[in-house]
């Protein structure tokens, strides 16, 4: 990899031992993937904020490091593995919450912003077309492709934090032109709204690596949250295109090297595989974060109705939307938990739950491994009346 | 990924991951898979055809580093993100592109990361060619006399050492003429440079495939028999080691 000559001198550590690592990090992983040169990027997002996900080994690094370093451009950071103020009520114990609290404090010494959020683009880190990217979290890298039309390669955590104090990422990947066409053509024959995040879920199986080109199926701009976010939980995918009748948007297609149709009896036996259990200690919303528009509509929904109290229920957004719509979240708090900074893949889910209810495609991967759950999913609707009358 | 080291090798011929693979707390491999399963990483070069599993594994090769169990440095058939990471941030060298199956439990080995460079000091590397010669459907196998140095008994093609300063093609046609007495031959393919570890030896075999017109040859001192056989059955022979390999890799069309 070629580095300027400004590059050579952290790399040399002139600027100090953090910054030397961070990018002895970036060239490394830019020697590994064939990447000539480090470009800057307008802001970074980091994985690996939970105490669960990281452990003693995440903490010991993360403090150690952040006494050598800052990051110098915008840069959010993951869900953590509890509320930070409502972390109690949950039911996460007081070990865990004191290695959580090294966690967030070694990050804020680091310069990370506090948003603990796996939709940093809804709270205030919203990417323009073109801008390029050092982000980690799955959902939120398939997001700012694809949706946004920014550039990023699913970073890892360390990789994340990396571009983020040197402000910059090796170019390869999701950063080239070559490397964003489609490579398979998925078609659906109809998508029902509630199963949108199994068409997702379905979508990242066959895609497998390859940028998927997805017909059959069109979205609001959270429906396109949740969809590519299940799809990158199923593949390692981290952008799709949608086929689109406007000519402005038209794809080169040129290098689709198969075609596959997805008819909705497909989408309806995923639908019942994933079905699980009829009745759950848990219903969880909000993988990924919820947004405004989904929380009102939720509200609207629940307004004139009871709880019906058979279940524990979360409700998992960010603190910036938290901020944005009290009145709502006043109608949800009758039916459960509004939590945020943290949400059902990355807390401690297993101490408290056995049997979890969701609506996301996403969860249905990481719940039965990470949170060691029987999972059931279900179109956020159904979710809803269960939980009401 | 810089730095030198110099200690003796663990070796695994499965992809290893440093959560779930590696014990946190005594560095000893967990993995059932692996054949070095239960043999401690902390200090040793530990070799290993490539990382595996969850990003959380670069933070696992911290924590080792930390309670200093962690291995003295890292050898890679090909280096990804995960493992590349945790050895940076570990401070643990690391050198990748290295075949990892030509290296053995125990082996002393000096890795430079800063050069990218591996040595094995108890392991000599010996270049010799082996020529398939073929007549017809048939193949050329010379079993070995009691007077020569290596593999005495064992059946074998025209081999020999490349000498000095040799070329290899050149080497070949030499130990035709020299071993068999065959000064005609029309070469129809060669390979790349082959390696095979046997003890304290990696032979680095030069492949090559040569076509004569007739069968008779005259035997050196370094064999005793001869036979023209099918390909197929060069399997019942007790061979060198890679010979059945090599055949099969020169005679694909």
């Amino acid at each position: 990899m070629h580095l300027t000559a400004q590059e050579e001198r952290v790399l040399a550590g002139e600027e100090g031992p953090g910054r030397a690592k961070a990018m002895q990090l970036l060239v490394a992983l830019g020697d590994i993937y064939g990447a000539e040169r480090l470009i800057p990027i307008a802001s970074a997002q980091v994985s690996g904020a939970s105490f669960k996900t990281i452990g003693d080994a995440g903490i010991k690094f993360l403090e150690d490091f952040s006494e050598h370093a800052k990051v110098t451009v915008r840069t959010s950071l993951n869900p953590l593995g509890l509320d930070l103020r409502r972390w109690r009520a949950m039911g996460v114990d007081d070990d865990f919450h004191a290695k959580q609290g090294r966690i967030v404090s070694a990050y804020r010494a680091l310069g990370v912003e506090p948003s603990y959020t796996c939709t940093p683009y809804l709270a205030g880190n919203r990417p323009r077309r073109g801008q390029h990217l050092a982000w980690a979290e799955s959902s939120a890298t398939v997001f700012a492709n694809s949706y946004l039309g920014a550039r990023t390669n699913r970073e890892g955590g360390p990789s994340a934090l990396a571009a983020a104090i040197i402000g910059k990422t090796a170019e390869y990947g999701l950063h080239m032109d070559g490397n964003r066409r489609p490579k398979v053509k998925i078609e659906f024959e109809e998508v029902p709204e509630g199963l949108v995040p199994l068409a997702g879920y379905l979508v990242g199986k066959i895609a497998g690596k390859r940028v998927p080109y997805i017909g059959g199926i069109s979205m609001t701009p959270d429906q396109h949250k949740s969809f590519g976010a299940a799809m990158a939980a199923t593949g390692a995918v981290s952008m799709y295109l949608l086929s689109s009748p406007d000519t402005r948007k038209r794809t080169d297609v040129s290098e689709v090297e198969e075609c596959v149709h997805v008819p909705l009896s497909e989408l309806n036996e995923c639908a019942e595989e994933l079905k699980g259990d009829d009745a759950w200690d848990l219903v969880a919303i909000g993988c990924p974060h919820c947004s405004e528009a989904e929380i009102r509509a939720m509200a609207r929904f629940l307004k004139d109705k009871k709880p019906r109290d058979e279940c524990d229920v979360w409700f998992c957004t960010s603190r910036a939307v938290y901020g944005r719509c009290p009145k709502e979240l006043t109608v949800l708090r009758r039916f459960g938990k509004v939590l945020c900074d943290t949400c059902m893949v990355v807390s401690p889910i297993e101490k408290m739950y056995r049997r979890t209810a969701s609506d996301s495609g996403k969860a249905m991967v990481y719940l039965p491994s990470l949170g060691r759950q029987s999972a059931s999913f279900r179109p956020t609707r159904a979710l809803l009346e269960a939980i009401s009358r | 990924m810089a730095g030198k080291a110099s200690a003796e090798a663990v070796v695994c011929s499965c992809p290893m991951s440093f959560l779930g693979g590696v014990d946190p707390v005594t560095g000893k491999i967990l993995d059932p898979e692996c054949e070095s399963k239960g043999l401690s990483v902390a200090g040793k070069v530990f070799c290993f055809p490539f990382g595996k599993g969850s990003t959380v594994g670069s933070y696992s090769m911290y924590q080792l580093k930390l309670i200093g169990k962690a291995p003295a440095a890292v050898v890679n058939g090909s280096a990804e993100p995960i493992m590349a990471t945790g050895a940076i941030i570990s401070d643990v060298p690391m050198v990748d592109g290295v075949d990892v199956e030509m290296l053995r439990t125990g082996d002393d080995i000096t890795v430079d990361a800063d050069k990218g460079s591996l040595e094995v000091a108890n392991v000599l590397e010996k270049h010799v060619v082996t020529s398939v010669v073929r007549h017809g459907d048939k193949i050329l196998l010379l079993q070995r006399s009691r007077r020569v140095g290596s593999y005495r008994g064992q059946w074998a093609g025209v081999s020999g050492f490349i000498e000095s300063g040799e070329d290899d093609e050149a080497a070949a046609r030499r130990e035709l003429e020299e071993e068999v007495g065959m000064k005609k031959a029309v070469l129809r393919k060669r390979l790349e440079t082959q390696r095979f570890r046997d003890s304290d030896v990696v032979w680095c075999v030069h492949p090559f495939l040569f076509d004569v017109g007739r069968r008779d040859l005259e035997l050196d001192w370094e064999h005793e028999r001869s036979e023209w056989v099918s390909p197929a059955d060069v399997a019942r022979y007790p061979t060198v080691p890679g010979l059945q390999k090599v055949v099969c890799m020169l005679l694909e069309r």
